[in-house]
């Protein structure tokens, strides 16, 4: 059985196993040339690594990092942080880049699938009732499934200590803050009830939607355990 | 008609999924620029390969599944953005480098040190690229053969035996005690 040079090197790199190795190491005992060959390989890999190593060490150029760092879905914000950003950066169609990461509790409780709004006319007053009333009365935030005919995205306290709700569906979404006389319709965007029909993804909620529940909240949203609590004195405050 | 959508992501979800990406990309950058660095022969290059890599990394982030291994993925995208500048380069008809220019990428202490590195970086810019590419992945990023196959998409023999032909090239030129 003949040793050939890949057999070495590969002998070498630690990539024989079994039968093979035994083979290879048994040549390397009888001859001290395939001997100083595997010697050679293992000097050649020592000497490549140590030339390349410095660089593993070396600063990173900012440009990189920042590439990294970059990516838009990264983004979680505080409040007051999604606000200044969004004031600074112009307004505009671009994707929406904030993220309502105020806690972590709230963060699990808040489902991000939401209709695809058409701009049409909005500012509806008056009251939510029939199905809409009932969702936000019962339901925990971001617990629908991306089909239910209203999906409640979010909870948090307006600066009169209403507790208002965000929500989501066919027939559009909007924000309602609970008073003595029911869900007050504060915020409604159009939603073209079945129009198209396509769904967002994580990220892509509604930017009017996520502005206008950031310009109401004056806190962080209320994790589960709060909506809980809500849910319980009926949204009172 | 509705089209549902599969994965309804909470903002928790997302955070973590994103931060981890996040993470384990920045810990990866060395390992890259490494890469990168035996690649394109030259520093400048070397960091353009890398911010290409990251940014097309970037816009394919949903080809990579959370949990597989993000460093093979990584290296083949930058294996074959290096492949597709130097196939776009010979069309210009341009070489990069000049294999006396001796780089000396990863050059750093004093003269001695750099005269005998800038010989590795001579004997390694000889290599064809092929060859080139199967030593980095294996000897200087420390792959097995079949990941390194796998980055460079070639059966295993292939990469063995372009393995063993840069090796000896190098070992050739730099001599045996290297």
């Amino acid at each position: 059985m003949t040793i050939t040079p890949e057999m070495i090197a590969a002998y070498a790199d630690g990539e024989l196993e079994g039968a093979e190795r035994d083979r290879v190491e048994q040549a390397l005992a009888q001859d001290p040339a395939l001997a100083r060959q595997v010697d050679a390989h293992r000097a050649l890999k020592a000497r490549l690594s140590a030339h390349f190593a410095p660089i593993l060490d070396a600063p990173l150029p900012e440009a990189l990092t920042r590439a990294v760092r970059a990516q838009p879905e990264a983004e979680v914000l505080s409040l007051d942080a999604a606000r200044r950003a969004r004031a600074a950066s112009a307004r505009g169609g671009t994707r929406s880049r904030w993220a309502w990461g105020a806690g972590a509790a709230l963060a699990a409780s808040l489902a991000l699938a939401v209709v695809l709004n058409r701009p049409a006319a909005n500012g509806v007053p008056g009251y939510a009732d029939g199905q809409l009333a009932a969702a936000l009365d019962t339901q925990l935030s971001g617990g629908q499934t991306a089909g239910a005919p209203v999906r409640v995205m979010l909870s948090f306290a307006d600066a009169r200590g209403d507790l208002c709700r965000g929500y989501s569906g066919q027939a559009g979404s909007g924000i309602a803050c609970r008073d003595a006389r029911g869900w007050r319709l504060e915020k409604a965007f159009g939603g073209a009830a079945g129009e198209e029909g396509v769904y967002r993804q994580a990220g892509s909620a509604d930017p009017r939607l996520m502005a206008a529940m950031q310009d109401m909240a004056s806190g962080p949203a209320l994790d589960a355990d709060a909506e809980k609590a809500a849910i319980a004195r009926h949204w009172k405050r | 008609m509705k089209r549902p959508v599969s994965s309804v992501l909470s903002i928790g979800k997302a955070k973590t999924l994103s931060d981890r990406f996040e993470s384990e990309m920045l810990a990866l950058l060395p390992r890259l620029r490494r890469f990168a660095a035996g690649l394109a022969r030259d520093p400048a290059r070397a960091d353009d390969l890398c911010q290409m890599t990251v940014e097309r990394a970037l816009r394919s982030r949903d080809q990579w599944q959370a949990g597989t291994r993000m460093d093979s993925w990584m290296y083949r995208i930058m294996r074959n953005l290096w492949i597709d500048e130097t196939r776009a380069a010979n069309r210009r008809g341009q070489t990069f480098v000049d294999e006396e220019a001796g780089a000396a990428v990863g050059a750093d202490g004093g003269q001695e040190a750099r005269a005998m590195l800038t010989d590795v970086d001579r004997a390694m810019a000889r290599l064809p690229d092929d060859q080139r590419e199967a030593v980095l992945l294996v000897m200087v990023e420390g792959w097995s053969y079949k990941e390194a196959a796998d980055i460079v998409g070639c059966p295993v023999g292939t990469l063995n035996s372009r393995l063993v032909r840069g090796r000896d090239a190098l070992l050739a030129l730099l001599g045996e005690a290297a």
